[in-house]
């Protein structure tokens, strides 16, 4: 039952129906633009897969700064997701939670900072680790 | 067949979904004011730290056993139960929403029908699994053919963790009555300890298995009627209770709370049932209400400088509105000469309150022919009030009325952030040692 596909039931982040978008109703032009009225871009529905299971949060540091994700930064975060290797992530490691990339090969398992002032983790079998979520995007603020 | 999926401590798994520190050490969490503690982890539970004992008595003992104290965060709790109730929504495939009966903030049962008897247990399991992958809160889940029973089968998980991981099954008439045999009367679903006593005590009644098998007729009149019939029905597989409508209107709405520090002085009292008034007449906006009673209540504990009595007193003042309103400002003018009728000087004040009776739908408000404009101009203040509050939050448009300084407002010391619902509280990652 792992690895169920739920798209069909869950609809992004829309509580709205299609007869709640307001049309356009100016005079002479109504008619011809209201076949084409669509409810414009909504961010949320863009941006989050899966609403419950999506969580905002802000970055400290320049740990991962090589990955375009800079101090000050809000990611996304999506725990439904799985870790895959190369993803960047979320991790919780001896009770402290990181921003890093998820590399994982046959044998091991590591934490890639992406910045020159940090080394890589490797993470012990025997170690407090934990994928808390995969971070989907990053809004940076220019 | 149901399923109810119970979350663990709540209100601390929550706070533990950020503080990966805590995984594995002792919280609780505080009612309203840092009064008592309302919810606890396992670890604390070990410590022998008892339920709604307050704070200023297990300070010590919490402090020694290395126990994180939190004040109740109703933001972050009312947030990740949604997620909750959405995640199994969506598992469900909950779509025309009469599968998931959402029981309380943190339990909810699952109508479970749809499912061939031989997954039932693998789902089950995935239903765990997933609502912790999705949102990090941690639950447990029973499974039984009647709502009682999955109680049962949930209380019996939670209580061997290392046998059940936290999901149990009763689905053959042998798991069953292993179930009923090994829960007593007073940890039945719906049997308060009275009938548990009296149960035991008259009747030799100590086992669920003895109580399923009590005649229907016996417990109409020894088990308070109709409903001491449907919980034998219930225990023998039934299912009585109909799935009540979630939409369902209140029919009386109370704001109260407790002050942070006692009250003896009329002003701050006005103010505080000003801003309790405000609160009543939003959530019954938000039901497309009016009420046409008010209540006025406050809690007394005998006067300045004398010792708590052992009772706490309270008084109460009631009005009858001239019209059904859930205008805040004109709710607000009749709650005013209430309390100030209520007030005596000298007086300890603990705790006010408003309840708001005799609710009526707001468009059978009688409509008075020459206030018709008014009316409709009162409608649209309160909804831009509303819309403001709603999008800004934290109360940006207020009544005067309900004061500018608050001193009497609760405490909350300890209170996280409220990482899931304010842009500037949410979660900084990246400030810990090894960055």
């Amino acid at each position: 039952m792992n690895g169920e596909i739920y798209s069909a039931s869950f609809t992004g982040t829309k509580h709205f129906k299609q007869q709640q978008v307001k049309t356009a109703d100016a005079t002479g032009f109504g008619a011809a633009a209201d076949d084409y009225s669509e409810r414009g871009i909504d961010l949320n529905e863009q941006l989050i897969r899966n609403k419950p299971a999506t969580f905002f949060m802000r970055v400290a540091g320049d740990s991962m700064q090589g990955a375009g994700i800079f101090s000050g930064d809000i990611v996304i975060v999506d725990r439904s997701m799985r870790a895959e290797s190369g993803k960047v992530i979320m991790a919780t490691l001896n009770g402290e939670m990181l921003i890093r990339r998820f590399e994982e090969t046959f044998n091991k398992v590591r934490l890639l900072p992406e910045t020159k002032n940090l080394s890589p983790i490797d993470i012990d079998p025997y170690a407090d680790f934990s994928v808390w979520g995969v971070v989907t995007y990053v809004i940076h603020s220019l | 067949m149901y399923a109810i999926v119970d979350c663990n401590s709540f209100y601390c798994s929550c706070e533990r979904v950020f503080r990966p520190d805590l995984k594995e050490r002792g919280i609780v969490v505080l009612s309203n004011n840092d009064g008592c503690v309302i919810s606890r982890t396992e670890e604390a539970k070990k410590a022998g730290i008892g339920m709604a004992v307050p704070y200023y008595q297990c300070r010590e003992q919490l402090e020694k056993a290395g126990i994180t104290v939190f004040s109740s965060n109703y933001y972050l709790y009312g947030d990740m139960s949604r997620r909750v109730m959405d995640t199994l929504r969506v598992i469900a495939n909950d779509s025309n929403e009469d599968r998931v009966e959402v029981y309380s903030v943190d339990e909810a049962f699952i109508e479970l029908s749809h499912i061939p008897p031989e997954n039932l247990n693998d789902y089950a399991i995935h239903l765990k699994n997933t609502v912790e992958q999705w949102t990090g809160v941690r639950v447990s889940v029973g499974v039984g053919p009647s709502r009682v029973l999955s109680k049962m089968a949930n209380r019996l998980a939670k209580k061997r963790p290392g046998i059940t991981n936290g999901v149990l099954v009763l689905q053959s008439d042998q798991q069953i009555r292993e179930a009923l045999e090994e829960t007593e009367v007073s940890d039945i679903w719906g049997i308060g300890y009275r009938y548990a006593v009296k149960l035991r005590d008259e009747f030799g009644i100590r086992s669920a298995w003895q109580l399923k098998h009590i005649p229907l007729e016996w417990a109409r009149k020894n088990l308070g009627g109709v409903v001491g019939v449907r919980l034998i029905k219930e225990l023998c597989g039934e299912t009585m209770r109909e799935k009540k409508d979630p939409l369902e209107k209140k029919k009386m709405i109370a704001t109260t709370r407790m002050f942070g520090a006692p009250v003896y002085t009329l002003e701050p009292l006005r103010e505080a049932i000003a801003t309790y008034t405000a609160r009543a007449a939003e959530k019954l906006r938000r039901q497309y209400s009016a009420a046409s009673s008010l209540d006025v209540f406050v809690v007394t504990n005998g006067s300045k400088g004398k010792p708590y009595q052992y009772q706490p007193g309270t008084d109460h003042r009631y009005f009858n509105l001239p019209r059904p309103s859930s205008v805040t400002h004109e709710l607000i003018a009749h709650a005013m000469p209430l309390v100030t009728s209520l007030y005596r000087e000298g007086v300890k004040y603990l705790k006010a309150g408003v309840i708001l009776g005799g609710i009526v739908p707001d468009n059978s408000v009688q409509a008075d022919l020459f206030s018709a404009e008014q009316q409709k101009n009162k409608t649209a203040l309160m909804d831009v009030m509303d819309n403001l509050n709603f999008s800004m939050r934290g109360d940006v448009i207020r009544y005067g009325a309900t004061g500018t300084t608050r001193h009497w407002t609760m405490r909350q010391d300890k209170r996280s952030p409220r990482y899931t619902t304010r842009w500037e509280e949410l979660f900084e990652v990246g400030k810990g040692k090894v960055d």
